[in-house]
């Protein structure tokens, strides 16, 4: 169990990371374009295109690490209130619909990326596949079912709870 | 199932869910992709999770929120809040409340170059509340005036909570952006108005700091003002102008914010490291929430609610102003208990119909009202976010004695929310000049 944790942190951080810097080259991508569109009337081709499938990849990247430091948005003042043990089996009862969901939606986005990948379907300006963005986001829906799946383990097992 | 009956379950089973401490974002989506299945087939939701969430995320329009928000954070750590402090400290510390005066010009400056009313009142909180507790403010007057302060940014560009309303309702970020600047400056001398008046009624509540000289408020002008107002008019400035999109101007804003504490000597790795981080994090609950709200919508627009909503709007024989202040009165009772990004992803495709398209009210002009009202929740009890964040700075001050001290900054709101409605152009006013 320790080390199904440790190991799921561990990947969360560092694919958080990778977001922080998608992130980053977006942001100097951007720069880059208007600097170029300003002084030398010469945009980056594709930079809308690029932009949006960076932007993906960061929320991808990042879902994961948002939900082991409880940052997804979620009201508490009513479980508050109740008993430890109640608060246990309330855990229970909303984290394993939402379990199988992500866990769905994971499946549900990779399916689709095998789609796009045989019919393949680009951008319209650099011809970039749709592909790749889209596994990346399903396996950002993948970790985050499982912090989803860590966190009911804990509870099930009377772990601390994150 | 009826549509109508299965929107209905599905709400009512959202307020389950979130109540039971659901993820909203986690509930938004597995009740619209349910209610979907329902009123159509089960191959078409599935198709709906998985187009619908990636559309939703590789949008370009959407990459402008992971922008703002990263120039807030950056900001943050850079230190700006401790100079536009140190200026506003130095101008107005001498009046009565004039350090709670202070930090209402430093939270409404600041919110200048962070999109996030959260950054602002931790920001603002670690600075003005030890210095207001020197000078022996109460303590209740002190913390509420940087929680409210804090909300001053949702209203002053550039703000994350009008990029989520100008994509729910599909109306222009620049826009926005603009309409909130007056309305924003005013609700800030409304405050200050109400800390006068309280701090002169009752002088113990927030003594006078030291007066300070001409030439010691103009060093710090120099420091403070300068780069905010440098790093706002090269962003939001080439936006309004129509030289950048929003998310441009937002990476432009990056870039400014670097540019100039790098210029200070103030750039380190650990800057860049910790707001990333920050980003990264505050970008991907923001965005599952954008796209769970999209699955949702979806559900919502097939079940026709909104429509019924606006025949029933429509048939009503009330005054326009009479169903807009019921309107406001949801969204208050709710802002009490639901984020206010949640709230407006989640409202805006039901109450948006009546108000534009029944009652003939500006979309512009409605976004800045509810973008107010749904403020007001992250002051008020029980889920006042902003309260808590402060509680976090100021973690002797029991968090009754914060929400005793609101009620002026309460009564300020709704003075500025009067106004609004009174003189709609102190909103419109400036998007107009756009056309």
């Amino acid at each position: 169990m320790q080390h199904f944790e440790r190991a799921i942190i561990k990947i969360s951080r560092f694919i958080d990371l990778m977001a922080g810097v998608v992130l980053a080259a977006t942001a100097i991508l951007v720069v880059t374009n208007i600097l170029g569109r300003v002084l030398l009337n010469r945009p980056i081709l594709g930079t809308f295109e690029l932009v949006g499938f960076l932007t993906a990849a960061v929320v991808g990247l990042a879902l994961a690490r948002c939900a082991l430091e409880n940052s997804h948005i979620a009201i508490s003042f009513l479980t508050d209130k109740l008993s430890l043990s109640w608060q246990r089996f309330t855990e229970l009862v909303v984290g394993l619909p939402a379990m199988f969901f992500l866990f769905f939606a994971a499946y549900n986005m990779f399916t689709y990326g095998l789609r796009l990948a045989s019919s393949g379907v680009v951008s319209s300006t650099i011809r970039l596949p749709f592909y790749p963005f889209i596994y990346l986001l399903s396996a950002g829906f993948f970790m985050l079912a499982t912090t989803v799946l860590l966190s009911l383990i804990k509870q099930v097992t009377g772990g601390k709870t994150k | 199932m009826n549509p109508m009956t299965a929107g209905l379950i599905g709400i009512s089973v959202f307020f389950l869910l979130i109540a039971l401490k659901m993820p909203i974002a986690y509930a938004m989506a597995l009740v619209g992709f349910i209610g979907f299945a329902s009123l159509t087939t089960l191959s078409a939701a599935f198709a709906l999770v998985s187009t619908e969430l990636f559309s939703a995320f590789a949008n370009y329009s959407l990459s402008v929120i992971p922008m703002f928000i990263w120039m807030g954070f950056l900001a943050y750590y850079a230190g700006i809040g401790a100079r536009l402090y140190n200026l506003a400290y130095k101008l107005v510390g001498h009046l009565p409340g004039g350090l709670a005066i202070a930090t209402q010009a430093t939270c409404a400056l600041f919110g200048a170059v962070c999109g996030s009313n959260t950054a602002t009142a931790a920001t603002i909180g670690a600075i003005a509340l030890p210095e207001m507790q020197k000078y022996k403010y109460d303590p209740s007057l002190s913390t509420a005036s940087v929680a409210a302060g804090g909300a001053l940014g949702v209203l002053i560009p550039p703000s994350v909570i009008f990029i989520v309303y100008g994509i729910a309702a599909e109306q222009s970020v620049g826009r926005l952006f603009l309409a909130g600047i007056v309305p924003g400056f005013l609700l800030m001398f409304l405050y200050m108005l109400a800390i006068y008046l309280v701090a002169r009624r009752r002088p113990e509540l927030g003594p006078p700091g030291p007066k300070f000289g001409w030439v010691e408020r103009f060093k710090a002008l120099g420091s403070g003002l300068f780069e905010v107002l440098v790093i706002f008019v090269i962003s939001l400035g080439g936006l309004f102008a129509g030289w950048f999109t929003p998310t441009e101007a937002g990476a432009v804003g990056v870039a400014g914010v670097v540019l100039v504490t790098a210029l200070q000597g103030g750039l380190t790795l650990e800057i860049i490291k910790n707001s990333l981080a920050d980003t990264t994090r505050t970008t991907a609950m923001i965005m599952l929430l954008v796209g769970s709200a999209v699955i949702f919508g979806r559900f919502i627009a097939i079940s026709r609610i909104p429509f019924a909503m606006a025949d029933w709007a429509a048939a009503l024989d009330l005054p326009a102003f009479a169903v807009i202040a019921l309107i406001l009165l949801i969204y208050l009772v709710l802002g009490c208990f639901i984020d206010a990004l949640a709230l407006i992803l989640l409202t805006i495709p039901i109450f948006l119909p009546v108000a534009v398209t029944v009652l003939g009210y500006d979309p512009i002009w409605f976004g800045v009202i509810i973008v107010m009202v749904v403020a007001m929740g992250v002051i008020t009890p029980p889920v006042g976010m902003n309260v808590y964040i402060v509680k976090g700075v100021a973690k002797t001050v029991p968090l009754e004695l914060i929400f005793k001290g609101i009620w002026p900054f309460l009564v300020a709101i709704f003075v500025c929310l009067t106004l609004l409605i009174s003189f709609p152009q102190l909103a419109t006013f400036l998007p107009s000049l756009l056309h």
